[in-house]
């Protein structure tokens, strides 16, 4: 009797280590899959005009997505525009602080990112609350001017929302695979950005989950020369482009024999 | 392959046959007229999207580029007044020095753009205005055979002011442009020159050549020549002060351009012989007014948002 019992609860136990294993194993690959970024650096070369980033991730069949990809936060110095003897011009300095050099949101339903005032932990309206601003600037303007400041990021193309951006496939043992691409501007800065991928689940026992993952972007090639040699040896980029442009001069000069135009 | 390249000082991408079409275009108009080039390239590449800081300074190293052609085919023939070159070099590297700085002092104030913009309207609507209203008049003048030459009061303007020219010391001799004055003259107007080429990004050409024509009384072949050569001194000074102060040469930009610009010049100074001057003139001045009216409605136009970056974004 002890012994059967004794070999019933070792067999229980050998169980229940059986299905922890397979499901830690399971939730490792899920984990592993649940988020992948292609290309997870991006090189700004000679020939750059922005890129295109693959996202794909694995996620529960009732769940939906959202990702961003956020850059590092910074101080920003703005001007700020008045109105003075008929012309518009800047009238004042203001400190723009906890501002993302880059965010662009993407999402499976476009809901999600629909309603701007949603109090989410994505989208402008998070954005918006993590914004300060300090300065040449009244209480009652700072709520335009942060607006404006969201308004000015996306002229830039460095904040973007694409609702609907990432597309679903069918679902397969509990899952769905999602996939979207993201457009990366011409005008990303180097450094390193955080793409995140938040799972939203349906019911309200399960809790959103965010994974996040570092994708650098570095300047290499002729761009990378340059703005070094601009930055750290001025002078010497200077002599450089005026010799280039005197060689041109001459060369054009003597190819063409007559000489350039009049200034 | 794409077609875009990318800027590294601008910090951003722009279409290679837009630049090499801007410089060409620029280049054509510059060869056609005999005047200009940077004066339109600066506004045409900050419509482009190009920073206006990064705009005016990487225009000043395509005009090296320009210049050095131009006054090497005016030394081949004898047409520089290099002492007359010297006096203005030495007022224009003045000039672009304070301009730089004073570039540099506006932009920590935040007003670099607004100046720009603003010495922009200025010059080019007296340009604009100048040319159009001449070359009309021109046109009228023909089609009425022959229109009564006035002798005006011209003359007694020229004399009250040979005499303040006179009057100024250290006169000297030029021998190339045959005319006697104080080196302090072009020295000034050198300096004045050297501050809005700072400013605007533009070798100056297009304020100096009246300003030798008319003030300095130089013959006009010699001017050319003169101004040129004084142009690609005040523009390598003015190039080497931006990429030390402000950092804001593209040398990528400034090479695109100056092959369009230099090319486009060639076919200019061709067809220039086979087209009517005052027909053209008036083209040139409707393209410069309109360049004027863009940048002013930027001024008077309420903005769209309230804020913009400092330093010129």
């Amino acid at each position: 009797m002890r012994n059967s019992l004794h070999v019933k609860l070792c067999q229980i136990l050998i169980m229940l280590m059986t299905v922890g294993v397979v499901l830690g194993f399971q939730n490792l690959s899920i984990a592993g899959n649940q988020l992948v970024i292609q290309p997870n650096q991006i090189e700004i070369g000679t020939f750059f005009s922005g890129q295109s980033l693959l996202i794909q991730a694995e996620i529960p069949s009732s769940a939906q997505a959202i990702v961003e990809i956020v850059g590092q936060s910074s101080e920003e110095q703005l001007m700020k525009k008045g109105r003075r003897g008929g012309l518009w011009m800047n009238i004042g300095e203001v400190h723009v602080t906890g501002v993302p050099s880059l965010y662009i949101v993407a999402s499976t339903e476009s809901k999600l990112l629909e309603d701007p005032s949603a109090d989410v932990s994505w989208g402008y309206h998070a954005i918006m609350k993590k914004i300060g601003v300090s300065g040449q600037v009244n209480e009652n303007e700072k709520e335009k001017l942060i607006q404006d400041f969201i308004k000015l990021k996306e002229h830039y193309g460095v904040y973007k929302i694409l609702p609907g951006q990432l597309k679903n496939s069918k679902s397969t043992n509990g899952h769905k695979k999602i996939v979207g691409t993201l457009p990366i501007p011409a005008s990303i800065k180097p450094g390193t950005y955080e793409v995140c991928l938040t799972v939203i689940q349906q019911s309200d026992k399960q809790e959103n989950t965010k994974q996040c993952q570092n994708m650098k972007v570095v300047m290499v090639g002729l761009p990378a020369i340059l703005a070094t040699l601009a930055y750290e040896h001025g002078a010497l980029y200077g002599v450089i482009a005026v010799i280039i442009a005197i060689l041109t001069g001459f060369a054009m000069g003597y190819i063409f024999k007559k000489g350039g135009g009049g200034h | 392959m794409s077609v875009s390249l990318y800027l590294p000082l601008a910090g951003n991408s722009i279409n290679i046959f837009l630049l090499f079409g801007l410089g060409g275009i620029v280049g054509f108009l510059s060869g056609l007229f005999g005047v200009g080039g940077g004066f339109l390239m600066t506004p045409l590449l900050i419509m482009a999207g190009v920073p206006p800081t990064v705009a005016a300074a990487s225009d000043s190293n395509q005009i090296v580029a320009a210049s050095t052609s131009g006054t090497y085919a005016h030394w081949r023939l004898g047409n520089v007044d290099f002492k007359m070159g010297i006096c203005l070099l030495v007022g224009g590297i003045i000039g672009g020095t304070l301009g730089v700085y004073l570039i540099k002092i506006l932009r920590s104030m935040g007003n670099a753009d607004f100046v720009i913009k603003i010495t922009y309207v200025v010059m080019l609507a007296i340009i604009g205005g100048y040319m159009f209203v001449e070359s009309l008049q021109s046109m009228r003048r023909q089609s009425t055979v022959k229109a009564s030459r006035k002798p005006s009061e011209e003359p007694t303007k020229v004399s009250l002011y040979t005499k303040f020219v006179q009057s100024l010391p250290y006169q000297m001799k030029f021998e190339k442009s045959g005319i006697t004055a104080s080196p302090l003259l072009p020295i000034i107007l050198g300096t004045l020159v050297g501050i809005l080429s700072a400013i605007m990004g533009v070798g100056g050409g297009f304020i100096m050549v009246p300003v030798m024509v008319y003030m300095l009384r130089m013959p006009m072949h010699v001017v050319v020549g003169t101004s040129l050569f004084q142009i690609l001194f005040t523009c390598i000074n003015v190039t080497i002060m931006q990429a030390i102060t402000n950092h804001t040469v593209d040398m990528v930009l400034a090479f695109i351009l100056l092959l369009g610009s230099t090319i486009g010049a060639q076919f200019g100074v061709k067809i220039s012989s086979r087209l009517k001057a005052d027909q053209l003139k008036i083209l040139l001045a409707s393209i410069v007014l309109l360049v004027m009216i863009q940048m002013l409605a930027s001024l008077i136009i309420t903005p769209n948002l309230i804020i913009t970056y400092k330093g010129g974004h």
